[in-house]
This record gives structure tokens, C-alpha cells and sequence, in this order.
């Protein structure tokens, strides 16, 4: 009997299936791939080995673990604050444990810096970094680091100390792949870190470099030498500052061997619109990248004004505030390395610190270290560029970048003999930076924590290039010195504050000789400092930069000046107090002027009540205060009013942002010392002195006051004016801290310029040698995970201007809360 | 009893699976009870608690072993969800849900149109 035939499955099952196959491929698809912002969700909120795992990750319990690579056993004890202490058997065994370390707790920001340098980092977040990308390579970070680690010797400490940090980081990336412990911000970029390369920390190194000294100025100069004319330009953005200033080098200095610095030419149609076109395009890139000035503080006394009797040193490096903190605090201990301070992640060394002998810190010296060369070609010589008395073929560097959901793009880097091609808009536009010059900077730093004395000290900082900084320093027996290391090239003929010809008369010739650098040791008066001042008087034989862009103003240099000239001896209270000093030396200076220049002014009830406050005021940007927040508004609108209208005028293409050092300067000076400067009257203006010009703008600010905080000045607090971030480096602003109010401005030893200020003081360190105590904290927190409890654990403490001891490890291991590691071969 | 024992391996299956990283062994364990089963009014709840349990027991050992508040807050900033620390958890919770039910659903509907009830 035949069986019955089967019916055809109803046309409500083809529906179903349809339905079950679409509905299923749109979760597969968002569960396996991105899509849009989201991550591919089933990798990412894997309960077990996505990003769930940052809560074990922020879990730090006393551990043993298996290095690969370890030679010795190795212990690593955290305080309840995070800092670690390593102590190792071997040199080689220390650098691999502070890789292992750093990239426990770092390995996301590490390798955002890396791809930063070489370059990388449109692999990672697409299209929108490409920029960045091409440039970075342009500049040649990358270049520079291969060529640094080339050149090492194989019997160089440093280059061991390199491959043992290296392994130690790949240590650690390999444990987190196979743990599932990778930073969240990896999985939910999707993608792992590559291992880690002794390559990659000499990039990070360079990352530095050019945050605090690849500069545009000498493209601001040309545009404003164009549209203000050489006259005006040379007078208001003068080599020498026009103000006073507080050099911490008075000389006597040597006599020069190169010529005089030339005076302000005219730049030409051609050169401006290149100028412009570079100077645009460097505009546009993300911020850290071009160096706008750096902010930050060292100072030293000696045994013999300190009350203890022993050296003090005060240092506190302004950079930009993130979330994690650019440091990592440790102390690092094996036969011949004992220092204690900050490191950068991705390097193995301690770069401001302290070890059994000596104590250091550094700021920046802001002497001019990028010029730009105009190279000449000819249609007749492609690819060439004329260079003393001959053409020169380019040479040719190719890079493929690779662009996450896009194709990688190929980019050709020109390279003449003063540098990288950086613009071929107009002049074709190269750059001699001195961040290009290979420099064995971290063999440096690990020479200086070995150091016992101040010889040692000067002998270490002899081959420090790049960036040229203000290294403080003051030893165990009493004595105190600074020393502004680093390369200051010396252009042989020319005008190095502009673009200049590429065909060899203006270029680099050498840089001036380490002993005629600017230092001192031991001064009579036993104070040393710096703040990114120029370190020498009018008299110093040698160009080494501008007054505006290069230089500060020195107004923070004025202020720790006058307070540690003050007669009597001095401790370590007072040095932590003189780190979050907020008098402010320019209002301390301008604000008697203006109250001199309204004696006699109609006032309505207001300005009087604000006039009635600024003649009350200890000009200390304090966050209760009113005056504060007068005179913050009040030098925006006086420059503004005395520079805006020559803006307009003269078409200016700079942003006056961009110049403002420097406009301060002159204001502060002509003000004070020539107040019939033909500046007051600028075009459309008529004739007025700048007591005219100050009154105006002290109308106009109680008008704009009253708009922004109501009719009654009693609540102008500056509280409600200023405010601080510290940004995820992510920039994931949820994770930022604050905007929070706070006190300090741009010209207080509390560094806190702009709104919302980002920047500055990055550590505090005190020591006094005298108690042997040493003490510091920075802003942040030892761990980039957020879920940690160690990463914003110590913004409270910093905030409000406290320290924290800078225990050794002997000392730190009976306190409560302490973690161990023994880390084993 | 049969049905009980092919549930709790099922769970277990898809629990293992996360556990070790495998974290689309639910939308398999789905599909097995699909083809197992094949009466979607049991298989696809089954396949939907099973999903739901693999990723809710891990997720809920690390909230008692860790305590996920931080990380769950963290998440949901990363994400642009300002604080709103309970959607990382309701989207973790939802992808391992619909992976077993989309599993489930999926077998069944295939086996309804290859295997037609006679006439």
C-alpha cells in the first residue's frame, strides 16, 4: 500500500524560516562585527573575557607569578596608593620587572603613545587620525627612533636596559591575551597590542620631545611680519624680552663665536602664503602635537639658607592633565640603580626623582628648536632642491598607513638635507627640528640615577639633545645647581625667528658649546630657579629664541623669585606652599596702574564696588576671591582692546590666542614704561595713552561682568570663572575628573591658564635633604582603569595642594594596605 | 525526566562555553534544543533562559566576587551612556538572550519546513 504523500509545508513555515534566518543574521552580525559605534557585541560583553574583566583587572592582591625572561626573583610591593617599589638582583631583572609593570597598568595609554609616534593610530579609530598619521611620519618620530636604537651600541647599558623593558611589556601582553585581562578599550577597539619593541619606548620618548618643543612660531612670525610689517613685528615680538625678568643665569658669559643675530627683514608675498598654508594645516591637528608653550617650575636652596641645613629642591612639571596621569610613580632598586620618582609608561627610567645622593627635577627651556627652510627647486630638476651651489636629489621614505574600515593609504615623505618635507603648498617647506636628532636621552637619565654628585650630574646631561630642559639639582652635602641641557642650535647667517632659503647659507651649523650653556652651581645668594624663563640676561652672546612663543613671560619666574629672595631660611612647608602660591606678579603689577588710571573716573555703583575690591586684593587667584575673577576678565578685555583694532586693520591671520605671551609682555611694559605708545592708538582708534585704553576696558568689563554673573559683584567669585579638567586619554569625557572650581591662573606658580584649564602641575616633588624627607604626588592615579580604585585616588590629595611621602621600599613595606608580587623566573 | 536532564546540560553546555571564551556556544545550545525538541513553544524559551543563564551566572560571580558598579558605570561612559551603569548589564543580558533564542528559533523553523506534519 503506498504510503500517503506528504503535503507541502504551508506558506506561514517559508515565512518563519525567513524571518528566524533574518532575525539571526542581525544578531550574529552585531554580535560578531561592528556596527556603527557599537563594538562587535559578543566579544566585547563576554561576561568571562570581555570587557566585564576590567572589574578582576582592577583587583591588585598579593600575587606569584612566572616571568619569562627573569633571571633572578623579583619582588614588587605596592603601598596602599598604588606606588610601586621594585627591587631586583640584576639590572636586567629591574628594567624587565618595570615593563611588566608599567604595561600591568598602562598598556592602553603605552600603546596609544606608540601609535601616536609611528603614526599608527588611524588603524585603530579610522579616517579622522589620518591626518595625524601623515604628518607624524612626515615629521619623523619613527625615523628618528630606529635611527636612536641603530646607533646603540651592543655594549650600551641602555640598549639591555631597552630589550629587558621590552620583554617585561610583552610579558605582560602575552599573561593578558591569555588571561583575558587586556584593558577594556582594547576590546571595545577591537583589536590586541603587537609586542612591544625597544623601538617603541625611544617613540614615546620622542612623543615628549615634540610636545614640548616642536613649535609653528617661526610660521606665526612670518604671517604677522607680513601683515604688521618688520617695524611693528620686531618692535612687539622682540628677541629680547621687554619686560623684567628673573634669569636664573646672570653670567658673566663667554664671548660669542658666531655672528649677530640680523635684524627683522621683510617676508615676501610667496613666503607669507606658504607660511600660511603650513600654518594653517598645523592648526588643524589635535592638540600636543605642536608645542604652544610650556608651563612648570624647579627651584633649589641651599643647605645654607634652608632651615634643616640641608638642600631643598621644589620641582613640579606642568603638562597636560589626563586621566591616566602622564607618570607612573616607583622606586626602582638593584646593585647599581636606587632611585626613586616618576617614570613615563613605555620608558624604563625614572626621569624626575631622587636616589641616595642627589635630587632632580626639570621644566622646560623653550629655546628655539624648529626652523623652517623654504627649499628652492626648479621645473627643470624634478624632484631636486638647490643646496649649496648644487641640486640635490630628495631622498624618499614610503609608508603605508593602515585605516580601520578603509584602505590603507600610501604617503611619500621627501627628506632634504635640513629635514622632512612638511608642505609643498607654495615654497616647498622642510624642517630642521632638533627632536630629529638622534639622542640617547633615556642612556641619560639612567647615567643621572646613578649619579653621586653634581660632576656626575653635568658629565650625564652632556648628551641630552632634545628637548632642552631646566634640570634642578641639590645633593646630600648642601649644594645646588641648574643646568639648562639640551641642543641650542646655531644658524650661521640669517633670521632663524622666520622661514628661511633652504640653499645652505642659513643653515644649522652646530649648537653652542655645553660649558657656555646656561647653568649655575652654588650661587652666592643660594636660590636657583626656573619656570620656562629665559635663562639669561640681555647680554648673552647667543640667539637661542624669540621673547613671545619661545620664552614664558616670566611673571611665575618673577613670583618664586621674589619669594625665595625674601630674608630668612626656608623649609620644605614653604616650598610646598611657594608650589601652590596663586599671587599673580602681572596683577600684583597691572592692577595698581589701572586703579591709578580710574582716580578720578565717574564710577556707577558697581565699578565702584569693584574698584573697592581690587584695592583690598592680595592679588591671589584664590577661588573665594572677587577680584580674581576682575582681574582675570579684565587683562582679556585691555588686550583685546589694545591689540583688536590693529587685528582688524592690519587683517592679521594669526589668532591673537596664539601670541598672547607675548602681547602681555608688551602691554605690561608700555603700560608701565611707556604709556604714549603709538600701540594705544591703533588705526580708527585716535589718539589715546593706555590709561584711555585701561579705563575703556574697565567700563566695558563691569558691563560684561554684571551680563555673566548678575548685577551684585559680591558673587563674582573666581570659583564660578575658573575651572580645572583632567581628560581621559581616551577622550572619553565621561571619564574625565571635574570641571571642578580652582584656584590659580596662567601666571601663578599654580599653573592653571585656560578654560577649562587641562594643564598643569603634572607632579609635585619636595625634598629636603636636611630631614632626608622626600614627598610628592601627582594628579591621577597609578592604574588607566577606571574601574580601579587606583585611578583617580590621588587627585584629592593633589587638589588641595598636599603631598604624599616618597617612601623607600623598606620604609613603605610595614604600612597598612601594602601588595606584594614575587615575581620568579 | 528526559526533557529536565536535556535542559540542564544545555545549560551547562552553553555556561562552559562562555566560561572558556566561547561566548556564542548559547546560540548552538539554542539550536540543539531546536532540533532536539522541536516544538517551538518549548524549545525557544528553553533556548532563550539557557542564553540567558551563560552569561547572567558569570556576570553575576564577578558582581559577588569583584562588585561590578565601577566597571559597569565605566562601561556604559565609554559607551556615551553618561552614567547609566545598568545598560552595559541589560546589553550584556540581552545578546546572550537572543543568541539562544535566535538559535532555538532558527532550528525550529527549519525542522517545521524539512520534516512538514503528514497529511
Amino acid at each position: 500500500m503506498a504510503s500517503a504523500p506528504k503535503r507541502r509545508p504551508p506558506i506561514r513555515s517559508f515565512i518563519n524560516v525567513a524571518a528566524a534566518i533574518l532575525v539571526t543574521a542581525a544578531v550574529l552580525y552585531v554580535a560578531f562585527f561592528p556596527a556603527g559605534p557599537l563594538p562587535a557585541l559578543g566579544p566585547t560583553f563576554n561576561p568571562t573575557t570581555g570587557a566585564w574583566t576590567m572589574a578582576a583587572d582592577a583587583q591588585v592582591g598579593n600575587q606569584a607569578l612566572r616571568l619569562h625572561g627573569l633571571q633572578q626573583p623579583v619582588s614588587v610591593l605596592f603601598e596602599a596608593n598604588g606606588t610601586a617599589h621594585i627591587t631586583a638582583q640584576t639590572d636586567h631583572d629591574l628594567f624587565l620587572a618595570t615593563g611588566y609593570v608599567h604595561a600591568r597598568f598602562r598598556l592602553f595609554q603605552m600603546d596609544l603613545m606608540r601609535r601616536q609616534g609611528e603614526g599608527r593610530l588611524s588603524e585603530i579609530v579610522g579616517k579622522a587620525a589620518l591626518d595625524t598619521d601623515r604628518f607624524e611620519l612626515q615629521l619623523g618620530l619613527l625615523r628618528t627612533a630606529q635611527a636612536e636604537w641603530s646607533q646603540l651600541s651592543a655594549s650600551d647599558p641602555s640598549r639591555d636596559a631597552l630589550i629587558a623593558y621590552a620583554q617585561g611589556v610583552n610579558d605582560r601582553i602575552n599573561e593578558a591575551e591569555a588571561a583575558h585581562q587586556l584593558d577594556a578599550m582594547f576590546t571595545l577597539l577591537g583589536y590586541q597590542p603587537k609586542p612591544w619593541s625597544p623601538i617603541d619606548s625611544l617613540l614615546i620618548k620622542g612623543d615628549m620631545t615634540q610636545t614640548l618643543n616642536f613649535t609653528d612660531t617661526p610660521l606665526v612670525m612670518a604671517l604677522l611680519n607680513k601683515s604688521l610689517g618688520a617695524d611693528l613685528t620686531s618692535e612687539w615680538f622682540p628677541v629680547l624680552p621687554p619686560n623684567q625678568q628673573a634669569p636664573y643665569d646672570p653670567g658673566p658669559y663667554p664671548k660669542a663665536s658666531t655672528a649677530p643675530i640680523e635684524t627683522m627683514g621683510q617676508v615676501t608675498d610667496a613666503a607669507a602664503q606658504s607660511a600660511d598654508a603650513l600654518y594653517q594645516r598645523l592648526a588643524a591637528l589635535p592638540a600636543g602635537l605642536i608645542s604652544q608653550g610650556g608651563a612648570s617650575n624647579n627651584w633649589a636652596v641651599a643647605g645654607a639658607k634652608s632651615v634643616s641645613g640641608g638642600a631643598l629642591l621644589a620641582g613640579d612639571p606642568h603638562l597636560h592633565l589626563t586621566l591616566p596621569a602622564i607618570w607612573f610613580q616607583l622606586t626602582m632598586d638593584s646593585p647599581s640603580y636606587h632611585v626613586a620618582g616618576v617614570s613615563l609608561p613605555g620608558t624604563p627610567v625614572v626621569l624626575i626623582g631622587h636616589n641616595q645622593h642627589i635630587a632632580w627635577s626639570l621644566t622646560d627651556a623653550q629655546n628655539q628648536q624648529t626652523f623652517f627652510y623654504s627649499e628652492k627647486e626648479d621645473k627643470a630638476h624634478p624632484g631636486m632642491y638647490f643646496w649649496n651651489g648644487a641640486w640635490q636629489k630628495y631622498r624618499t621614505v614610503s609608508y603605508e598607513i593602515p585605516v580601520l574600515a578603509g584602505q590603507a593609504t600610501h604617503l611619500d615623505v621627501k627628506l632634504s638635507i635640513h629635514g622632512p618635507v612638511i608642505s609643498e603648498r607654495g615654497q616647498t617647506t622642510s624642517v630642521w627640528w632638533a627632536g630629529n636628532l638622534p639622542s640617547q636621552d633615556l642612556g641619560v637619565l639612567f647615567r643621572v640615577g646613578q649619579a653621586a654628585n653634581y660632576q656626575q650630574f653635568r658629565d650625564a646631561l652632556r648628551d641630552w639633545h632634545s628637548p632642552t630642559h631646566n634640570f634642578v639639582y641639590a645633593d646630600d652635602v648642601g649644594n645646588i645647581g641648574l643646568i639648562s641641557a639640551g641642543y641650542y642650535p646655531l644658524v650661521a647667517h640669517g633670521q632663524p625667528w622666520l622661514p628661511m632659503p633652504g640653499t645652505g647659507e642659513d643653515d644649522v651649523t652646530g649648537t653652542i658649546p655645553y660649558d657656555q650653556i646656561p647653568q649655575v652651581y652654588n650661587p652666592p645668594d643660594h636660590i636657583i630657579w626656573s619656570a620656562n624663563q629665559r635663562q639669561v640676561t640681555a647680554s648673552y652672546p647667543y640667539y637661542i629664541g624669540t621673547a613671545s612663543n619661545f620664552f614664558d613671560p616670566g611673571y611665575r619666574a618673577n613670583e618664586i623669585h621674589r619669594v625665595l629672595s625674601q630674608p630668612g631660611k626656608l623649609s620644605a612647608t614653604d616650598m610646598q606652599a611657594l608650589q601652590t602660591d596663586t599671587r599673580d606678579f602681572l596683577a600684583a603689577e597691572m592692577v595698581p596702574a589701572l586703579l591709578a588710571s580710574l582716580s578720578g573716573e565717574k564710577l556707577t555703583s558697581t565699578e565702584a564696588t569693584a574698584v573697592d575690591f581690587l584695592h583690598s586684593w592680595d592679588y591671589r587667584m584664590e577661588t573665594s576671591s572677587v577680584a580674581a575673577t576682575i582681574w582675570w576678565h579684565y587683562w582679556g578685555w585691555y588686550l583685546t582692546e589694545t591689540f583688536q583694532p590693529w587685528w582688524k586693520s592690519r587683517g592679521i591671520g594669526v589668532d591673537m590666542g596664539e601670541v598672547w605671551d607675548g602681547l602681555t609682555q608688551d602691554l605690561e611694559t608700555w603700560t608701565l614704561r611707556d604709556p604714549n605708545n603709538r600701540v594705544f592708538s591703533a588705526p580708527g582708534i585716535g589718539s589715546r595713552s593706555a590709561g584711555d585704553a585701561e579705563r575703556k576696558s574697565f567700563h566695558k568689563l563691569i558691563g560684561d561682568l554684571v551680563k555673566m554673573y548678575g548685577p551684585d559683584p559680591r558673587t563674582w567669585t573666581y570659583g564660578r570663572a575658573h575651572q580645572r579638567v583632567l581628560e581621559n586619554v581616551a577622550h572619553v569625557t565621561g571619564l574625565n575628573y571635574g570641571p571642578r572650581p580652582d584656584r590659580g591662573d596662567g601666571n601663578t606658580p599654580l599653573a592653571a591658564g585656560g578654560y577649562p584649564s587641562t594643564h598643569g602641575p603634572s607632579w609635585r616633588m619636595v625634598v629636603d635633604w636636611g630631614t632626608h624627607s622626600f614627598q610628592g604626588v601627582y594628579p591621577g592615579g597609578q592604574s588607566e582603569n577606571p574601574a580601579s580604585a587606583w585611578y583617580t585616588n590621588r587627585v584629592d590629595t593633589w587638589w588641595s595642594g598636599l603631598l604624599d611621602p616618597m617612601l623607600s621600599a623598606d620604609m613603605a613595606a610595614p604600612a597598612a594596605g601594602t601588595k606584594t608580587w614575587s615575581l620568579r623566573p | 525526566m528526559r526533557i529536565t536532564v536535556l535542559v540542564l546540560s544545555g545549560v551547562i553546555v552553553a555556561l562552559l562555553g562562555v566560561l572558556l571564551g566561547a561566548w556564542w556556544t548559547p546560540f548552538f545550545v539554542g539550536a540543539a534544543f531546536g532540533l532536539l525538541i522541536h516544538r517551538p513553544a518549548v524549545a525557544i524559551p528553553l533556548g532563550t533562559v539557557s542564553g540567558l543563564l551563560a552569561w547572567l551566572l558569570p556576570l553575576a560571580a564577578a558582581q559577588l566576587r569583584y562588585g561590578l558598579g565601577p566597571t559597569s558605570v565605566s562601561l556604559a561612559e565609554i559607551m556615551g551612556f553618561d552614567h547609566q551603569g545598568a545598560l552595559p548589564v541589560v546589553l550584556t543580558l540581552f545578546v546572550g538572550t537572543l543568541l539562544g533564542l535566535t538559535g532555538a528559533w532558527l532550528a525550529c523553523a527549519f525542522w517545521m519546513l524539512v520534516r512538514p506534519q503528514p497529511r
